[in-house]
Parts: structure tokens; sequence; C-alpha cells
């Protein structure tokens, strides 16, 4: 490490003038590349590194021989995934999940941050923005315990249906109710979170963009659709695309609590199967080929919403 | 806040691979070094104790339930270390994420000297016994566990449930000599039934009419309608219930799956008519609120609750220590018969119960210590120390029985951080020895009515070699969750029974004959 610095050092005495830019600007400015090196070895030894284990999905993993060692199995792993009776249901229910959450959690924070910049009383936008985000500091084990008694057929929620004439729900032990309760608890829980980033890019929003719309005759309404969401456009953008990037990925622990053999038809996702069967019953090979197939997935996914985004909106990751 | 969760198990997977794979030059050398048993064993005296002269220590790796304090504080482990002269260091998980603490081992290569209460399932034994991870143990039984080896004689079954079809012995089961225990007694509110002047139940159609009174007698005079009739335990793999009933409806629990065995001939009723006819008497309870309408959901400790509260009518486990302060309002009953005669009692655990319970690895160096270490607890005077504790502190002989002094059982939760054996699942001999806690009079009564309906064999899960047991691995993955899941959608309404050909259709799909050939096969070898 030590080295690199003297390194640089003499490049730049000796042949001050000559090779490629980057190499000057490297010698120019070596103390900003030595803070790089740091997170590059990070992205080598714990983000690259690894990608030789990957191997293991086309193996049969036998830890005694390790990862070289183990035999090849070519694409087993990955028949016998798409081969199996739940294939659809755990492709459909990670998918739905994750498609009904952008449509219904994604705008949701995008409104909330609208609607806390456009309150006038300083003190009032604070306390709004803080009783929002404080539920996401709970853990998950306490959120789906929660959710265990304002939802038994002896909480709260069905206390009040009964009270109204209803007939109670079993909201814990239905697959019709799961994807909803699951959803809405997200949002409950993180939509104030998620909607710092907004407020804080709306704040960035030139003032005399609002007081020129105000002076034309725009409404708030106008002033939100014409200047604010403009404003802050490229950030929902970014976001989206980022959040893309991890579609087929689910709360893994919040489903794993909430399920049961009742509502399994639609909390069975790829995440959890990965789970019960791979981890639980050490089939790492077969784990490895699954999980491979669901990142396969987030990299499509990611390159095709950048590259709508790039021309839809100029706005993209890269 | 979407957890990165796939990748970063990959990416933890895939680490603990590389180190793993720097680590298996070395660990391919030891395993070379290790084949000719080290010769620097002869120090291990064939038998009395201490097992060796100069102190060892040994690593192993355990399981401890919520019940369990400390295993370096159980008086079994103190004394036997003085007795032995071998130190046990126990590196101890909890029950809860255990498979997967256990199988992250056997992954990383970094492996204990021994695995006690293991839960080793016959797969994971044979896929890691043929990697050379765990050793082979039966020569080692041959010569250094009297003990076991006097009870693989006595009860031949033993040897079958445990050795692969190659003829190794990878793991050691907990035996269970004492019939009581292998079975769960079914528990009925006497006080009820004499209340609301009502008899035993001995068929399903009296046990139907019982529960509903049961629900509409308001047998608890608090004059609400709060009684639980009927209730379970809420397991994570099958469904106790069903298990329970199987009996009734003539159907068997044998090699460990939903197999009856006749003349021979394995039969997986699963897609059965009979399945259908107790699925069907189950919905009918449910339905009219006879079964505990959260059988499905309640927790372990809410499910033990209801056992103490006196306020369930029937419900089934092995013991009464559950409810000792109200033990005298149960009483225990025969398994009723069903709408074709049928009286089984078919949730019956063969006598290896406990299988996977401990295991040697390619690590250990002092084998022959740790095998005759482990074969103390397969006789009674082990047995005892491990259950029972000091005699004098914990316990008291009478009639050369031990039995807890009352004081000492008396404080709650004194006895289960006491003795490893609470929580299930260690590696000893359960025999009618010592037995006094666990079956006391009013156990071994309802046994007795148990007993004359028990199978007169009961076959353990049969050892496949590895190829076959990652087929039946696979196929069992699919049905298994299958059926579960569709049974209980049956039982609570939530599919109605117009599906069933559905069910069955799926079934076969799913290869269920496959799985039947198999289980055959196996059945063939182990008759012979």
């Amino acid at each position: 490490m030590k080295s690199l610095p003297e390194d640089a050092a003499d490049v730049s005495l000796i042949q001050p003038r000559r090779g490629s830019g980057l190499i000057r600007n490297i010698a120019k400015r070596y103390d900003l590349y030595l803070m790089l090196l740091l997170p590059i070895a990070w992205y080598l030894i714990f983000h690259y590194g690894p990608l030789y284990g990957l191997q293991i999905a086309f193996k049969n993993f036998n830890p005694a021989k390790g990862i070289m060692g183990s035999p090849w199995e070519g694409f087993g792993h990955f028949v016998r995934f798409f081969d199996s009776y739940y294939f659809w249901r755990l492709l459909w229910n990670t998918v739905s999940i994750n498609l009904f959450s952008l449509l219904i959690a994604f705008p949701i924070p995008i409104m909330l941050a609208l609607l806390v910049n456009e309150i006038r009383s300083k003190t009032y936008s604070k306390w709004l923005q803080n009783i929002t985000y404080i539920p996401h500091f709970i853990s998950v084990v306490v959120i789906v315990g929660i959710l265990n008694v304002f939802l038994s057929p002896t909480g709260p929620i069905n206390m009040l249906i009964e009270a109204f004439g209803g007939s109670s729900v079993r909201f814990l032990e239905s697959a019709g109710w799961f994807k909803t309760i699951f959803i809405g608890s997200n949002i409950w829980q993180n939509m104030g979170w998620q909607s710092i980033i907004y407020i804080a890019a709306l704040s960035g929003v030139n003032p005399q963009l609002y007081e020129a719309a105000k002076m034309d005759g725009a409404s708030r309404l106008r002033r939100i659709w014409h200047v604010s969401l403009p404003g802050i456009a490229p950030v929902i953008v970014i976001l989206l695309i980022l959040d893309i990037g991890h579609f087929m990925n689910v709360g893994f622990e919040k489903i794993l609590l909430m399920q049961n053999n009742l509502n399994l038809e639609s909390s069975d996702v790829i995440s959890t199967f990965v789970y019960t069967t791979g981890i639980l019953k050490g089939e790492y090979s077969y784990t490895a080929a699954i999980g491979l197939f669901n990142s396969v997935i987030n990299l499509i996914l990611l390159l095709l919403v950048n590259r709508f985004a790039r021309k839809t909106s100029e706005t993209s990751l890269w | 806040m979407r957890r990165h969760w796939g990748r970063s198990a990959l990416a933890t997977l895939i680490i603990a691979g590389l180190i793993l794979a720097g680590c298996s030059n070395g660990g391919d050398s030891k395993k070379e070094n290790n084949s000719p048993p080290p010769s620097t064993e002869s120090a291990v005296k064939a038998e009395g104790f201490p097992i060796v002269d100069q102190p060892i220590k040994l690593k192993m790796f355990t399981r401890i339930a919520p019940a369990n304090g400390p295993f370096k504080e159980m008086p079994v482990f103190q004394d036997y270390e003085k007795l032995s002269n071998i130190q046990v260091e126990f590196t101890e998980a909890p029950t809860d994420g255990f498979a997967e603490k256990k199988n992250l081992l056997f992954a990383s290569n970094e492996l204990p000297d021994a695995l006690f209460r293991s839960e080793l399932n016959p797969l994971e034994t044979i896929r890691y016994g043929t990697a050379g991870q765990l050793i082979p143990l039966e020569d080692l039984i041959e010569e250094y566990a009297p003990n076991l080896k006097a009870l693989m004689e006595q009860y031949p079954e033993i040897r079958s449930a445990i050795t692969t079809p190659e003829g190794h012995i990878y793991s050691i089961p907990g035996i269970v000599t004492t019939g009581s225990a292998r079975t769960d007694k079914r528990w009925i509110n006497k006080a009820w039934l004499e209340k609301l002047n009502l008899k035993e139940p001995t068929t399903t159609e009296e046990l139907y009419n019982v529960l509903v009174a049961f629900r509409d007698g308001d047998p608890n005079g608090n004059g609400v309608a709060d009684e639980i009739p009927m209730t379970a335990r809420n397991a994570a793999a099958g469904i106790i219930i069903v298990n329970m009933m199987a009996g009734s409806f003539g159907l068997d629990l044998q090699l460990g799956y939903n197999i009856n065995i006749e003349d021979g001939k394995v039969n997986i009723w699963s897609g059965d008519e009979k399945h259908k006819e107790l699925l069907m008497y189950l919905n009918r309870l449910y339905k009219e609120k006879l079964l505990d309408q959260e059988i499905f959901s309640h927790t372990e400790a809410q499910y033990l609750a209801k056992q103490g509260s006196g306020n369930a009518g029937l419900f089934f486990d092995q013991t009464n220590n559950n409810f000792l302060p109200i033990m005298d309002q149960y009483v225990g009953i025969a398994p009723p018969a069903g709408p074709n005669g049928d009286q089984m009692q078919s949730a019956v655990a063969p006598v290896p119960r406990d299988f996977g319970a401990f295991a040697i690895t390619s690590v250990n160096k002092h084998p022959e210590a740790t095998m005759r270490w482990i074969d103390y607890f397969y006789s009674d005077e082990g047995s005892t120390l491990l259950r029972f504790g000091r005699e004098g502190e914990h316990y008291e002989m009478r009639d050369g029985v031990p039995y807890y002094f009352d004081d000492f059982i008396a404080v709650t939760g004194a006895q289960g951080k006491m003795t490893p054996y609470a929580g299930g699942g260690a590696p000893h001999l359960i025999s009618d020895q010592v037995a006094s806690f666990i079956n006391p009079p009013q156990v071994q009564e309802a046994f007795k009515k148990l007993e004359p309906y028990m199978p007169e064999i009961r076959y353990a899960n049969p050892m496949f070699d590895e190829e076959t047991a990652q087929k039946v691995n696979i196929l069992r993955n699919d049905i298994d969750k299958y059926v579960n899941e569709q049974s209980t959608k049956f039982i609570v309404g939530a599919l109605s029974f117009d599906k069933w050909e559905e069910f069955q259709s799926t079934l076969n799909k799913m290869k269920i004959d496959e799985l039947e050939g198999i289980y055959q096969a196996a059945y063939d070898k182990m008759a012979k």
C-alpha cells in the first residue's frame, strides 16, 4: 500500500508530460485516489471475489471436497427448479407482490413529501414528519407481532367489525388478505422514511419558480403539478430504477414470519422457498442456482428500465 | 426497506466457500492421517471408569431448548467429567434456527468433535457420512459401546433404522424402550364428562357428540361459551391432529411417513378415500367450532397454556407434566373406533425414536473415547444421571427407581434447567427404570388404554443410499408441502371436497407412485 504514492510520485517526476491523461491525473491527485483504494478493495474482496463461488450453482456442492473439487452438475439445479410444481406460484407471488408494491407503495412517499412541503406551519410539518417516520425503526418481528395482535379473530379490528354487525375475518389465515396486509403494513412502516429524500429534493426547488407561478395565477395543485413534481422528477426516476434493481427480492423475514399453511397460496415467494429448502435442508447448490436465477432477472430488469428511462426522461443511472 | 437477502445470502455462502476452499486441502490430508485410527489411543479403556487416564477435551455442538440452562452447569456433565476424565465443551445453538446453524457448520467444514442432540435427518446423515465429514460408527459400537450394542441386539429394528445400504452407521439415535414415551395420550376432561353426565367416547360419532356437549353445555360453569372442546399441537412439519385421528380411519404411519403396510405391500395413503373421510370428519369438527379455531396458528407456549388452563376438553400429549396442578381433572382414553370400525393408535414413534441424536465427525482425534463417553447414557445408570441429576440433591431412590424430590420439582423451570433431556432429542436411553417422572401412575393408566391399539412393530424412517435419498428428498419436498397445505385447507373449509379428485391427480403428477416404489424397495430390504 505504502509504495504506491511513491511510485506515483516517481512517474510524475520522470515523465511529467507524457503518458495518458489518467496517469497524470492520478499522479496529481494521488491522495484522492488513495482514498478510493479502500472502496475498490471492498468491492473486489466482497463483491467480485465471491463471484467465483457462483460455480456451485452448476455443481453438486460437497463441503468436504470444497468449491473447486465438487463434481459438475450442469444446469440440473435450474431444471429442477423450473420443473418444480411450485415454480409458477413462486414466480407469480414474487412478481405480483413487487408489482403491487411498486404501483401502490412507490407513489405514496412522494405524495406525503408534497403534502409536508405544502404545510405552512413549520412545527406542524415537523410533527407530521416525525410521526410518519418513527415506525421505520420498529423491528420486523415486532411489526408482525403487532399485526398478529391487531388482526387476530379476537383483536381490536375484528371487534370493531363485529360491533358494526359484521362477522370476524381471519385476516392472517387467508390467502386473499395476505398481500394487502403485507403491502399495507409496509407502507405504514416506511412511507415517512422514504419521503425524507423527496422532502430534501423539494427544498432544493428554486422558490422563484413558485413565485412566478403564483404571479401567473397558478393554483396550489397547478404549482405542485408544474413546479414541484418536475423539480423532483430526476430523484423519482433514480429511486424507481434503484427499486426495480431489486425487484425480485421481497422482505424475506417479514414474509417468513407471516407465513402459514393457509396463506401459503399467496405468501410463498422465491426467497422463503430458498430458505426452507436450501438453508434449512443444506441444499446449497440448488439454492445458489435459484439465487442466481433471481439475480439475473434483477439485472435484466435494471438494464431495461434504465434504458427506458434514459430514452424518455433523460435521467438514468448511467 | 427491501433487504438484498438473496444476494447477501449468496455472498455469505460464497465467502464461506472461499474460506472453505482454502481449508479443504488441509482437511483432506488430515483425513488421510485419520483413516488408520491413531495408535496413541491405547489409553482408552474398554470398560470401567475413568475412560481415559490422561484427561482429554472434546468440543461438541448441541441444541439448547428454551427450557434448558447452560450445559456446563448441568450436574450430569459436571459429574460425568470427573467420572470419565473427558472434558466436554459445548457450543449451544438454540432450538430456533438450529437446523440452519447445523447445516452451515457442515457447509463451512468447521466441525466440532461430535454432535450431541443433533437431530440429523437420514438425508443429512448419509450426505455428510458419504462426504467423509461424519465417521462410520459400526466398528466403534462393536468394541466400545456395550450398552448400545446390547440394546441393538434386543431391538433389531434399531439397527435397520440407522444402517445405510452400504452397512455404515453414521449417527446414533435416542432410544425409547418405554412404550408410553413413544406416543401421545388422549387426555379428556373427566370433570366435564361427569358434570354433563357423559361417558368416555368410544367411537368417532360419540366423540362428536361429547364435543358438542362440551361446546354447548357450559361445563366450566362461567356462563360463557369459551370452552375449547378439542385442541392439538401446531407443528411445523405435518399436521398433528391428522396423525392423532388417523388410526380411527384405518390409516397407519409406518416408515416415518403416511404409509400403511398390508401383506408386505407399502401404500402411501395421502390420496386415498380413507384420508378424505378423515379430513371430512375434521372439517366437520372445525366448521362447528368443536376443533380449536387456532389449531393451525397457536404457538407451542399457547398450546401448553391451554393444557394448563383446564379449559380444554380433549388434547394430546405424552405426559401430564404440563398440567400437573389440575391433573386429576383429566383421564386418558382409548382411540375412538371410526365409521368402518378401525381403531388404531397410529401416531407411535419407533424404538429408535430420536434419529440422528449423536454423531462423531472426522476431526475427532479420540473417536473411541467419544463412543465410550456417549455409550454410558445408554445404560440405566447413565440415563439416571442425565435425567435425574444427583442423588440426594435432585432425586431419591424409591423401590430401586429414581424419583425427583417434590420440592425440587415444585420450582418452576428447575427441572428443565437441570437436565438436557427436557426439550427432547437427547441421545440416551429412556427405559421404564428412568421414567418415573414422564410415566407416573396416571400416565401409565392412560397408556394402558392405548397399548392394545398400538402397531405390533413400528418401522422407522428407512435409510436410503445417497442418490435415492436425494430423489426421495426432491419428491417429498413438493408432495409433503402440497399435502400439508391442501389438508389444512380441507380441514378449515378453505377448499371444498369437490376438489378431491384434483388433489389426487396432482399427487399423481408429483409422482407419488415413484415415491411409493422407493419405499416398497426399502421395506423389502428391511423385511428380509
